[in-house]
């Protein structure tokens, strides 16, 4: 039933990302209080402003990190599918998204280190003691999902959930997802990295256009893994009287709904005390929801 | 109009500020910072993100510092002076139309924005000035290198000199704690205080001076104060934490009772608010066991306030403030024999904020950057006292 769609769509793919962010955004700024038009005032802002570099700053290492953000997170969504099609339906979807999203870890840090400053430096390593604390459960989230629908193809688990979403039987798997995808993306409660208690941390030397290429790739990234939960743990385009890719479109509504909501209930967590949460709770949570889904598929 | 002049003029409908406020200026930062909010405007974290630079009162104890984050703000951007609270908004509209007249390239501030970046807001230190670096040989772009020392486990790391403030957000300007950074690491903190002399009073605790100079002032008008000045700590601890959203509720209500908001109203959104941000377990997991100052030492240095981790603090702070609040319609005059101000008692030798100043070091050092941020802004001290306290005694000498 799923499929990949024609080579154009590689051309609107990042259009349709960007629309996404864009309006993700634009809620943002109107549910805090703001105008809605903030953020498109910021980005004419962003790109107006000079771009400035700090003394003895790698200037091709943070250049390279700051493009690899939003280009990872668009290569990721191309196992993404609207509906029942994606732009390629690879055999091995699963693993190509997080090996996408995983760059953002050398991102961020390269933005971190290459602007050479005492804030950026800790905002980079910042992000990657977070990545020790999501990344584990990321994965065995993802795993448990592939596991249950016997197939590492992202059509396949959105085939698999023609009957039952998996979010029903693996709501822990679900929920650590989710979390692990707001830590990706550095965002919400888990900002640390990029938090105002560090002058902005990896972002602080940032400025004009960087800062926005940052930026955007953040919320791109946001988006996406997000997205992604979807086709993963909620059913994809399954679902009745709505056309499958209206439903992929609701469904990823809500659950960005839930994303927004979830950043004006929390304040930052602090990746030192992440961690402890991550590995003491955490994994062996993830661990034990894999250990029951495995167990089921043996005994079906 | 080409692209970049229509780009302009709707992006600078929404700048972003970096205030600074050097000690004796709280009264304008208050009236910036509430107009910043009735405009829109976000604070800025730092110099790269800003366009404007908003120095309340006057910048003479930071001047050097405010030069140096000037040069290191990307063109366009526009600097003013908001030399007192009455002038908040017309400063703000006449910083907005010479950021729209800023010339947009500037090569002087190509070539030294960077140089110049680490002065005012915590990079590198490159005075060289604290010993230990191996001499100029191994100097890059004239930046000398880390040296190294052991760390708390025996390990050895480079160690950064990082000067944190004076300027930097959210932080009491001014204020400048001289770490060493080992990885996030503070191993050891040494604490300045740029402040200058006040010529006014420190704003904070104006109503019980103005009672010990024999003024007639309502129990009610002080306590509405104390509120504030609890909301004030609240709304910049919170924003440290991370929690944008609670802090605008702290810096909303803060505004409202300085605004002279009546009672009933205050007490109600006070009373919600501090059932919202008690009830966080999110927040007290964050700030737990940080930054503990044991019931002895607090006494003994005059601040009983402050006894407890980061969590008592500023659950301290949330139950004053309502307290406070419920005692605005006292009418008695306030008491000249007991001087208690929102940081601790005046009317002794010291300010209870150079008490405060005194446990910073200890309880910083052994800390991560994080932590310090938390645990300064649990602290909270008033450097107007300071500043204030240093202009007495200079008229008493």
């Amino acid at each position: 039933m799923s499929s990949s769609a024609p080579l154009w769509s590689v051309l609107v793919l990042p259009a349709v990302l960007v629309a996404a962010a864009c309006v993700l955004v634009a809620v943002e700024s109107a549910l805090a209080g703001g105008s809605a038009l903030a953020p498109a005032q910021e980005a004419a802002r962003l790109l107006v402003q000079q771009r400035r570099a700090t003394v003895a700053a790698d200037s091709l290492l943070r250049q390279a990190g700051i493009v690899t953000l939003p280009v990872a997170a668009v290569l990721a969504a191309l196992v993404l599918p609207l509906g029942f099609q994606s732009v390629s339906d690879l055999g091995v979807g699963v693993v190509w998204f997080n090996a996408l999203e995983v760059l953002a870890w050398a991102a961020v840090w390269m933005v971190g280190w290459g602007s050479n400053s005492a804030f950026g430096l800790v905002g980079a390593y910042r992000y990657v003691a977070q990545g020790l604390c999501y990344e584990l459960p990321h994965m065995f989230a993802l795993i448990t999902a592939a596991l249950a629908a016997e197939t590492l193809r992202v059509g396949g688990i959105v085939d698999a959930q023609a009957g039952l979403w998996l979010v029903v039987w693996m709501p822990v798997a679900f929920l650590l997802y989710l979390g692990s995808a707001l830590a990706m993306s550095f965002w919400g409660p888990f900002d640390h990295p990029v938090s105002s208690d560090g002058a902005g941390g990896a972002a602080a030397e940032l400025s004009g256009a960087d800062r926005l290429l940052f930026l955007a790739g953040r919320r791109l990234l946001l988006v996406v893994s997000a997205a992604f939960s979807v086709p993963l743990f909620l059913g994809g385009g399954h679902g009745p009287l709505l056309p499958p890719w209206l439903w992929t479109l609701v469904k990823t509504a809500a659950v960005l709904a839930l994303v927004v909501s979830a950043r004006r209930r929390l304040p930052t967590i602090r990746a030192e005390r992440l961690a402890e949460l991550a590995w003491v709770v955490l994994i062996p949570l993830a661990i034990v929801q894999a250990l029951v889904v495995a167990l089921v598929v043996l005994g079906r | 109009m080409d692209l970049t002049a229509a780009l302009r003029a709707f992006g600078s409908g929404r700048p972003h500020a970096l205030v600074v406020a050097p000690p004796g200026a709280t009264a304008a930062r208050l009236a910036v910072e509430a107009e910043l909010h009735f405009r829109g405007w976000p604070a800025a974290a730092s110099p790269a993100e800003a366009d404007l630079l908003l120095v309340c009162g006057a910048e003479a104890p930071l001047a050097p510092y405010v030069e140096r984050v000037w040069l290191s703000m990307g063109v366009p951007r526009a600097r003013v002076q908001v030399a007192s609270a009455a002038e908040a908004a017309e400063a703000l509209t006449r910083a907005q139309r010479q950021l729209a007249r800023a010339p947009v390239r500037s090569p002087e501030a190509e070539d030294r924005a960077g140089l110049d970046s680490h002065g005012g807001h915590g990079g590198r230190e490159s005075d060289g000035g604290h010993g230990g670096h191996e001499g100029g040989e191994e100097d890059v772009a004239g930046l000398p290198l880390a040296d190294r020392a052991d760390d708390r486990d025996g390990l050895e790391l480079d160690r950064l000199h990082v000067p944190l403030g004076p300027i930097l957000a959210d932080w009491p300007a001014g204020l400048v704690v001289h770490a060493e950074l080992q990885g996030d690491v503070i191993q050891t903190a040494e604490v300045e205080v740029l402040a200058g002399e006040a010529s006014e009073p420190p704003f904070w605790n104006e109503p019980w001076l103005r009672s010990e100079q024999g003024d007639t002032v309502l129990r009610g008008e002080a306590e509405r104060r104390r509120a504030a000045a609890y909301l004030d700590s609240l709304g910049r601890l919170l924003a440290v934490a991370g929690w944008e959203d609670a802090a605008l509720g702290a810096r909303r209500l803060r505004d409202a009772a300085l605004a002279g908001a009546p009672a009933a109203e205050l007490l109600g959104s006070a009373e919600r608010f501090a059932r919202r941000v008690g009830r966080s377990r999110t927040l007290r997991w964050s700030t737990d066991s940080l930054g503990v100052v044991d019931r002895d030492s607090a006494q003994a240095a005059g601040v009983a306030g402050a006894a407890g981790d980061v969590t008592a603090r500023w659950q301290r702070w949330l139950t004053e403030t309502v307290a406070a609040l419920g005692l605005l319609d006292d009418g008695t005059p306030l008491c000249t024999e007991d001087l208690e101000g929102p940081r601790g008692p005046l009317g002794v030798a010291e300010p209870p904020s150079a008490a405060l100043l005194s446990l910073l070091p200890g309880l910083l050092e052994g800390a991560e950057l994080g932590g310090a941020r938390l645990i300064v802004a649990s602290v909270d001290p008033d450097l107007d006292e300071v500043a204030w306290s240093r202009a007495r005694k200079e008229a008493l000498v």
